[in-house]
């Protein structure tokens, strides 16, 4: 167990600073900033979703359904009680993870075919925006954080404090990814990606282990949701939004499935250009971006399944060192 | 209080919507038990479908039903070249690129739906079959009695098909055994295709019956994939009779939710069933294996 080689670590912190010294370079001007921070945490959720999707091998479409029920709870227990979300927000991530249990549990029982899990998920994100949508819920309308800032709230009267609290969110995403993928558990479920009967058979409790990653994801996503809803200004049923939900996973397998440096620059790259269509030609050609999304994630699929991650490895090779774990 | 009549005709209401939903799942079945790819995109054939019905029965001022005619046989060479272009690569693949690999295609085709129709749903406005039937106390759409009746047949037919004919002899000894089924000299490949071609264009007709009183938006590919999938996880693999049995659980299900909930909460009804289902019974409630 360990973080892995040493190089890893000082990509990461090089990688950090170019991330920290943004807001500056943007020169504080709050919509990029924004725009930083959106990319920056939706590179958060696909890393998350790299160790169930990526390790696990398990197509988790329900990436939304995390992010909202943790952070609609932290959300509430602000609003309602006064909690901050410091506290909330474990509290967020504990509701998100007791959710993935019990999707995950019967789903993972040995035998049962990796298409009812991606389902059941993709489900979820509409049951959740069904059942929310009732009156007695959330109801039709949407709701507004308390109007006060500060790191009590972590509302802020401008973006670049949020988008450091990310980008802490996002090292501690990295190294929680790095530690899976260099432990037992990361061999594991990559063995059970593989091939899931051999892993059965060399005595791997593979339930266990889908689970372990499943918990984690959902975790991290689960503690995240309450940030989200703060770029976002409010939340309503409308949080569980499937096409959102399943751009996460299209980002963590165009970024290439087990990769690290892959999830994050697929999030970043297509979430700008994302942020970019809906500003510019968003109006005349509604869903473009869904449109690219689909183009992609097919030819990726049919043609180049490792993904931006396989442009990574023959960098490295051309460059004459191989890296592992990055 | 809901009036017991009320039930009981949102109950036979459910019951026709059962046999169309199976109808659409029948084809997701053939595919998914036959050559074990997982086709995401299912549902949104249903919607392309819908619209290529709208738009004939707005041009030659006919019943939307009627344009199965057209569109049955045009899907079915559109299932063969998207079988050609997507399917047939990532025959094998782990199911994870499967099941992107037809999310992308269910992508592109409810956006391309979204960027020519955008979001307002469309209905035919002037259906000659949508008018009430009274039997007894209990109103039913001349429209869903017809789409029902259609789809019992099909589906009988299919039944028929797979159970009587050469063909049907084939694809059911290769999905029971694609390995020797070649070496009985079955054209694997072409069985494929053909059953492939086979399940989008029952998505068509499914499709053009449905157009008599509903309406669609690019986002009607979502229920209905789900829907199916839901249905194909029931009749666990099953054949005609298990898919028949759960599409009208399904649309019973359905219409109890709505009734007695509301209507927004129908597919929240279905879903915690389908989640109760794998809990419970994960080979599906008719499984043979």
């Amino acid at each position: 167990m360990g973080l892995g080689t040493r190089r890893n670590l000082i990509v990461l912190a090089i990688i950090v600073a170019v991330l920290a010294i943004i807001p500056f370079a943007l020169g504080f001007n709050q919509y990029y900033i924004l725009l930083a921070a959106t990319s920056l945490i939706f590179a958060v959720f696909v890393i998350a979703w790299n160790i169930i999707g990526g390790y696990a091998g398990q197509l988790d479409l329900a990436p939304m359904a995390y992010i909202g029920v943790g952070g609609i709870v932290t959300a509430e227990l602000l609003k309602y009680y006064g909690i901050t979300p410091w506290v909330g927000m474990f509290i967020g991530a504990g509701a998100s993870m007791a959710l993935a249990a019990a999707v995950g549990y019967p789903t993972f029982r040995f035998g049962i075919k990796e298409v009812w899990y991606a389902l059941l998920t993709a489900s979820l994100v509409v049951i959740l925006n069904n059942i929310t949508h009732l009156p007695q819920v959330l109801g039709s309308f949407d709701h507004y954080l308390p109007a006060k800032t500060g790191w009590y709230y972590l509302i802020f009267y401008r973006y670049q404090n949020i988008y450091y609290v990310i980008l802490g969110l996002f090292v501690a995403t990295v190294l929680i990814n790095l530690l899976i993928s260099n432990s037992k558990t990361g061999y594991y479920l990559r063995a059970i990606r593989e091939d899931e009967l051999a892993a059965e058979a060399l005595g791997i409790d593979v339930r266990k282990y889908k689970l372990k990653a499943l918990l984690t994801y959902a975790g991290i996503l689960g503690f995240t949701g309450y940030l989200y809803i703060v770029l976002q200004g409010t939340y309503s049923y409308q949080t569980f939004n499937s096409p959102t939900s399943l751009s996460i996973a299209i980002m963590g397998i165009v970024g290439g499935l087990g990769s690290i440096a892959g999830a994050f620059t697929s999030a970043m790259f297509l979430k700008t250009v994302e942020e970019y269509l809906r500003g510019t030609i968003g109006a005349t050609i509604p869903g473009l971006y869904l449109l690219i999304y689909g183009i992609l994630l097919i030819i990726v699929g049919i043609f180049k399944p490792e993904g931006i991650a396989a442009l990574f490895n023959w960098v490295k090779k051309k460059v004459g060192f191989e890296n592992r774990g990055m | 209080m809901i009036e017991p009549i009320v039930v009981v005709s949102n109950i036979i209401d459910g019951l026709l919507m059962g046999l169309l939903y199976s109808l659409v799942a029948l084809g997701l079945s053939l595919i998914f038990g036959l050559m074990d790819i997982i086709n995401f995109a299912h549902g949104d054939f249903v919607m392309i479908g819908a619209y290529l019905a709208w738009i004939l029965a707005m041009n030659f001022m006919v019943d939307p039903s009627v344009t199965a005619l057209i569109t049955v046989p045009l899907f079915f060479v559109i299932g063969l070249a998207v079988y050609k272009a997507v399917i047939e690569p990532i025959l094998g693949a782990e199911p994870l690129i499967q099941i992107a690999v037809t999310v992308g295609l269910g992508f592109v085709l409810q956006n391309i739906a979204l960027a020519i129709f955008h979001a307002e749903p469309r209905s035919y406005p002037a259906p000659a079959l949508n008018f009430g039937i009274n039997v007894g106390p209990i109103t039913l759409t001349a429209a869903k009695l017809v789409a029902a009746a259609v789809s019992l047949a099909s589906l009988l037919l299919i039944h028929y098909m797979l159970t009587r004919t050469k063909f049907g002899l084939a694809i059911r000894a290769t999905s029971a055994n694609r390995m020797v089924a070649p070496l009985m000299g079955i054209n694997v490949g072409k069985v494929y295709a053909v059953v492939f071609g086979l399940g989008i264009a029952l998505t068509a007709l499914g499709a053009a019956l449905y157009m008599s009183w509903g309406q669609v938006n690019p986002y009607l590919g979502a229920s209905f994939s789900l829907l199916s999938w839901v249905i194909v996880a029931m009749g666990g693999l099953g054949g005609v009779v298990g898919v028949l049995a759960s599409g009208l659980i399904v649309g019973v299900l359905e219409a109890l939710g709505s009734t007695f909930i509301t209507p927004s909460a129908r597919m929240a009804v279905v879903y915690l069933a389908f989640f109760l289902l794998l809990w419970f019974r994960p080979r599906g409630l008719f499984a043979r294996r």
